[in-house]
Order: C-alpha cells, then structure tokens, then sequence
C-alpha cells in the first residue's frame, strides 16, 4: 500500500454468473485530486463504484481507503452521485435535503446551515419549500449534487455529473468541482465519457475495458506517450500544390479542407524516420505558404480510443 | 439505530400528511356506516305502498260480509292494517289484463292444496320488496294455522297459543361465565377481517413504495448511505406505523361516537326497554336489555384493541416482508401480479377460514389456523373474543416472530439484489440465486 493514497484497489475481481465485471483491477487514487474513471459502456466503472459505496461486494481483492481497509463505516466519508440518480417526488426541496443529510449522520442545525450555504451557492435558494414534483430536472440535479458533498467527504464519488445540464449550470458544477479539488480536501472520482471534462479538470485517469485495467496513469503524461510522431500543418493554397510538394518526404495522412480560415486547409502527416524535422519545416515552408506547423498533440478521446481499439483488436 | 429512526419517520411523515390519509380513515367509519344502512334500506324495501289481492279459492280463511257486500277476513287480526301494505279478499281470481289495470300490486292465490303443500303463488308487475313478502307469507301463515287449529284440535285459539311454546338457548362458558358464543364471534371475525383489509392494504403500501424508489432511481443512492435491509425493514415499519396510526385514530373516533352518541340518546330519554316504557335507561343497561347488542358488553374490548394492535403488527410484518421483495423483484406495478397471487392466498385463506369459524368458533379448524404462523394473525382475532388461554396467544405471537425473522432475512437477500435491476425479469433461477447468497 502506498502512503498518500486515497484509495488503493489492489487486484479487485468481480463476476456475475459466467461474466467477469472486473478482473484483477489495479490502481491507487491519489489523495486530493481528481481523478478520472474511464471505459466504454459494460467495462466495470458502476460495478466498481457500488464496491466502494458497498452496494456490491467484491470476490477477490482488497480496497484501501485512506489507509484502512474499506467498511461500512467508511461511508459516512464517502459522497455519491451516482449516474442512477432521483429524488422522492413528494417530499419538499429541503426537507428531503435534511433527511438525506441525517443519513449520512449529520447533525440537523448543521445541515440545515451547509444546506443553506450551497443553495445559495448553486442557485437554488429559492426552491427550498417546493415539492420535488414542481423542480425542473436541472435543478433537481443540482439538489442531488449538492447532497453528495454536504457532508463534506474525504471521497467524492461523481458519476456523470454533468449529465442533463444546460451548459451554464454545467460550467457552474464544473467550477465546484474543481474549486473543492483545488482546495486538496477532497478527493474526487469522476467516471464520465466527456473527454473534454476529463481533460479541464482530471489529473489523473484509469481506463477498464471488459473489467480489466488497461491505461492509468496522470492525463499529460498518458496524452504525451499517446504521440507518434505526426505533425500538424495548416497551409494556404490548393491541396494539389501541398501534395506536390511533400513529395515523398512524409506520408501524407489526412487533408482536412474546411477549415474556419477561408482558403486555408489543415494536413496531418508524418515524417519518413530519416527526415530531420526542423530541416523540413523550413523547405517546405519555401515550397508552401504554410500559416502553422506543430506536433500533433492527442486528445484524451484519441488516447481513450487508441486504447479501447489495441485492447478490442490486440492483432492488430 | 438513528438511521433507521429516519427512515421510518420518513416513510410515516410523507404519507399521514397526505389529505388522502385523512379521507380514507373517515371514509372507513362512512363506508361500514353506509354499507350497513344499505343493508337496513334493502331490507325495508323502499317504503312504497302495496294493495295485495288474496285470492282464498276454498274460502278457508275469508267470508262474504253480506251487507256490505265485500269479502273479510274471517280472523281480522291475522291481516292488520298497516301503512304499507292493505289487503282485499276474494275468491275468484283475476284475469291478467284485468290484474294490470287494477290498482292492486299483488295478487296472492291458493286454494285448499295449501293446507298440505303449505305454498301459495303470487302475481306481480313489478317483484315486491323481500320485507313485503315477508309481512305477506307472516299473516297467511298465521290465518292458516288459526284455521288448522279450530279444524283439527277444535281448539280455542288462545288455548292455542298458550300452549305453543319455542325455547331460547342461552349459553354460558363455565370458565368465563361469559355467554352469547355466536354474537362474540361475529366480533371476532369483525376484527380479523379489518386485520387482512390492513395487511392487504399496507402491504401493498411496501410493494408499491420500493417500487416508487426504483423507478424514481433513487434506491442508490439511499442504499449508498444505509443497508438494504435497514432500507427495508425501515419501510415496513414506518408504513405499518401508518396502519397503526389509523386503527388508533378509528379507535378515537369509535369511542367519541360511543359516548357523544350515548350522551345524546341518554339525555333525549331516547334508551327505554321497550317503546311502551317510560322508564328511561343509560347506555350500558339499555344494551344489556336488548338481545341483539348485550353481547357487547360481554366481550373484553381493551384486550381486543390490544390484541388487533399486536397481531396487526406481526401479521402485517410477516407479509409486507413479502411484499417489499415482491416491489424489489419487478420494475412496475402491472409485472408484480405474477407474483402476489402466492403472496395473498394465506392471508385470503386465513380470512375464508376465520369467516367458516363464525359457526364453529372453537373447532379443530379455528384452533389450529389461530397456531399456525401464515394464518395466525387473522385467526387468532376470530378464537380471543372466545377466550384462549396465555400460551396460545403466546404460542401464536412466537410462531410469527420467527417466521417473520426468516422472511425477513429471506426477503431481504432477494431485495438486496432486485433493488438495482432494473429491465430483466427476475426468474426464479435468479431468487434461489438470491436466497443463498449471504453478501
């Protein structure tokens, strides 16, 4: 077990009937960050998100938290939205925030104070004497948000946070998030398939696919390892011009000719390995009128797709 | 425990606030009230009038009043006059067509035949209220035995009478010295019937209620912060607290109507023995005079209450642990017909087995279902008004405790695990599956 870590599972297995929903995972979450669950639909993220919230039970393996070993009594440490999400519909605003916080074995003039300061803070102030039935669905998810932090957890466990948001709301629950990861007390698990979410605000990631492990580590580093030498080249003139005049000195891979810029396309190409690559950018910026040129950087979706794609056609 | 106390508030708090809650326990009162005035108001016919022609064919209970021309009665107070009904004899009986287009509603025939067959016909437009033919076959009945006995006993009617003797059984238990065995019974079944009507009605409170929380999608995220099986057994008893709720406030209510009721009828001198009487009773001793409502006083009515109290209790815990593995196994209400058909046959068998009671209240059949665990809570309520013995009761209550621990334990490994399925039918591969598994 490695010192620091929020959470260490360590070799967890899983299966129902014939089917391995996660087989020997292994990862640590790093205390105060935030910290991407990825995979494909059916990869074992909600499975696992129930062992930590101790819906579901693991066969074989072990779960750290913080350093011991995760109970029941940890719970009460643990925030949870999970993607399966709802309120009672008759029950008010914030009675059903109360009861909630009760359960998590909150004192009831705190949460009514914690609840009153979040309210305000997510906009939701004036919502609190109504019936869940008469709340629109974005405010109702704001309430179910702000019922997974109240308490104030060392673990906060988000899954699809920003599902059913209008992006106003969206980048106001973004900005909690990570203003409560930037505070370091709070260490986050987010399991979304918004890659763009997972680039703004993840440090690190872990990605399953059919239950098993098959990329972890910090985004930069996962997205820097993800380049393979392509080069990215924004030009000015017709694609024939361009394609003459790389010549046999790269591959050409992709033209992409609707750029924003009128008149201007986009080439992505990679350099035969002998090339030096500072020598060619400046024969070809004589040959071309070439407005950028720089590396290609992946994009966590390219990484998340490169690795799905190795894991589901290894051969290949 | 502060847990569980939440959810139990929870579950009672957001249904007895309800206006429907309200309503349905002073519908109760209202319905028994209003089905039992049906009933008087079946029995008495709608009050309309009835001119019933008697058709005497062997002048056997008639004669011909010469100077006024008519056909009598030959024994008047046979055929007394009343508002509803008037009577006018004859010998010769109608045509149909003249039937119809006279003014009278009945026409009642015999002949002599009646003095062996003991049965006369009568024709009608329109059926004639069961309270009319009731008068109607009383008075002819009576006209015919006056008329046997002045033919076969050439007796004097009086004399008659006199002798004609009909015997009252009157019971008594020689250990409670209690009597009127049948009228404590139909007390008893009384009760057990509102104890399955709650079982019933509660239970499915529990079924639906666990599947509000599934399709609300918001069993994980309460399953996230307690147990399922302190979800579950929070549920039952926050909604059976409901029910109890409600039996305590009906109670209030049967009380208040009792002595308000009584106070009225006592100071309006409203209670005398009998219509004649000047004398003017209280509640209490004007029950004890009248038959039909003496047994009243003899059943033990605090036991009774805390009686239907306990076994409601532990009868509706025992099923609604059912109930809520029911709602966990199925993602609508309409799916769970499947499955409530096994669930409801015990209580309904209880019920049909504590109604054949009634007329044997202290049979082999009573004894035994009032032991047995499924049926115990229902039965056991038809045998108490009866006296039972402290080990029975006892007996009973331990057999549904345990069988209700094992439902529980049962109920709660297929509610742990048909809580969050959502989509795929729940086979019966999938409940052994849960049963066995412990985690």
């Amino acid at each position: 077990m490695e010192k620091g870590a929020a959470l260490v599972i360590d070799q967890v297995s899983k299966s129902y009937g014939t089917q391995k929903a996660l087989d020997a995972v292994h990862f640590e979450v790093p205390r105060g960050k935030v910290f991407g669950l990825l995979g494909p639909n059916g990869a074992g993220k909600t499975t696992l998100l129930r062992m930590l919230n101790g819906i579901t039970s693991m066969d074989t393996g072990s779960i750290s938290f913080f350093g011991e070993s995760l109970s029941r009594g940890h719970l009460h440490r643990i925030g949870y939205l999970p993607e399966e999400r709802g309120l009672y519909k008759t029950m008010r605003v914030g009675e059903q925030a109360l009861y909630f916080a009760q359960l998590r074995g909150m004192k009831k003039d705190d949460a009514r104070t914690k609840l009153k300061h979040w309210f305000e803070k997510l906009e939701v102030d004036g919502w609190w004497n109504k019936e869940v039935s008469e709340v629109s669905k974005g405010m109702a998810q704001k309430i179910q948000f702000i019922l997974s932090i109240l308490h104030a957890p060392d673990l906060l466990i988000l899954d699809e946070p920003l599902s059913g948001f209008d992006p106003i709301n969206a980048q106001l629950v973004r900005s909690t998030i990570k203003e409560m990861s930037d505070q370091g007390d709070t260490s986050i698990i987010l399991s979304t398939h918004d890659m763009g979410s997972v680039e703004e605000m993840c440090d690190e990631v872990a990605l399953l696919h059919h239950g098993k492990l098959v990329l972890n580590g910090p985004v930069q580093a996962l997205r820097d390892n993800a380049r393979d030498g392509r080069i990215q080249v924004a030009f000015r003139g017709t694609v024939m011009q361009f394609t003459i005049a790389v010549g046999a000195s790269a591959e050409l891979l992709e033209v992409v000719t609707d750029s924003p810029r009128p008149g201007e396309h986009t080439a992505m190409l990679r350099l035969s390995p002998e090339t030096d690559s500072s020598q060619w950018i400046h024969w070809i910026s004589g040959e071309v009128q070439m407005t950028s040129c720089r590396e290609w950087q992946p994009s966590m979706r390219d990484v998340f797709m490169q690795a799905v794609d190795e894991t589901s056609n290894p051969a290949a | 425990m502060s847990t569980l106390r939440h959810i139990i508030y929870r579950e009672w708090i957001t249904r007895v606030r309800r206006k429907a809650f309200l309503i349905g326990t002073l519908l109760i009162p209202a319905l028994f009230a209003g089905s039992i005035g049906i009933g008087v108001w079946l029995e008495s016919g709608s009050e309309e009038e009835s001119k019933v022609l008697i058709v005497d064919a062997s002048e056997l209970i008639s004669r011909f009043d010469d100077r006024r021309e008519v056909w009598l009665p030959i024994h008047p107070d046979c055929f007394p006059e009343r508002s509803t009904l008037t009577y006018r004899f004859a010998t010769e009986s109608m045509a149909d067509e003249a039937f119809m287009q006279s003014d009278f509603d009945l026409m009642v025939f015999f002949d002599d035949g009646i003095l062996q067959h003991s049965s006369a016909k009568y024709f009608y437009e329109k059926a004639p209220a069961m309270s009319t033919e009731r008068l109607i076959s009383n008075d002819l009945a009576s006209a015919i035995e006056r008329f046997k006995v002045k033919r076969d006993l050439e007796l004097d009617y009086s004399v008659y009478k006199r002798l004609k003797t009909s015997i009252q059984l009157v019971g008594e238990d020689v250990v409670t010295r209690d009597g009127n065995a049948s009228g404590r019974a139909l007390i008893g079944f009384f009760f057990s019937a509102i104890l399955f009507l709650q079982i019933m009605v509660y239970g499915m409170h529990v079924m639906r209620g666990v599947i509000e929380e599934k399709s609300n999608r918001i069993v994980e995220v309460v399953i996230s912060v307690v147990t399922p099986m302190q979800l579950m057994t929070g549920k039952i008893i926050g909604i059976g607290l409901v029910g109890l709720t409600q039996f305590g406030l009906l109670s209030v209510l049967g009380w208040l109507v009792y002595f308000a009721g009584g106070h009225w009828l006592e100071t309006n001198d409203l209670l005398k023995t009998s219509a004649e009487s000047s004398v003017s009773l209280d509640l209490e001793s004007w029950m004890a005079s009248q038959s039909q409502l003496s047994f009243l006083l003899d059943v033990n009515w605090p036991l009774m209450v805390a009686a239907t109290v306990v076994f409601f209790a532990l009868g509706y815990f025992m099923y609604a642990c059912i109930f809520a593995a029911i709602g966990a196994s199925v993602d609508q209400e309409s799916d769970a017909q499947y499955y409530m058909i096994p669930a409801i046959i015990p209580p309904l068998l209880a019920y049909l087995l504590a109604a054949a009671s009634i007329e044997n209240p202290e049979g082999d059949i009573a004894i035994y279902g009032s032991y047995f665990p499924l049926t115990a809570p229902i039965m056991m309520l038809t045998r108490i008004p009866m006296g039972v013995f402290w080990w029975e009761i006892l007996l009973a209550i331990g057999g549904i405790a345990i069988t209700s621990y094992l439902l529980l334990i049962a109920s709660s490994r297929i509610f742990r695990r048909g809580i969050l399925t959502r989509g795929e039918r729940f086979s019966a591969k999938d409940l052994w599956k849960s049963l066995r598994q412990r985690h």
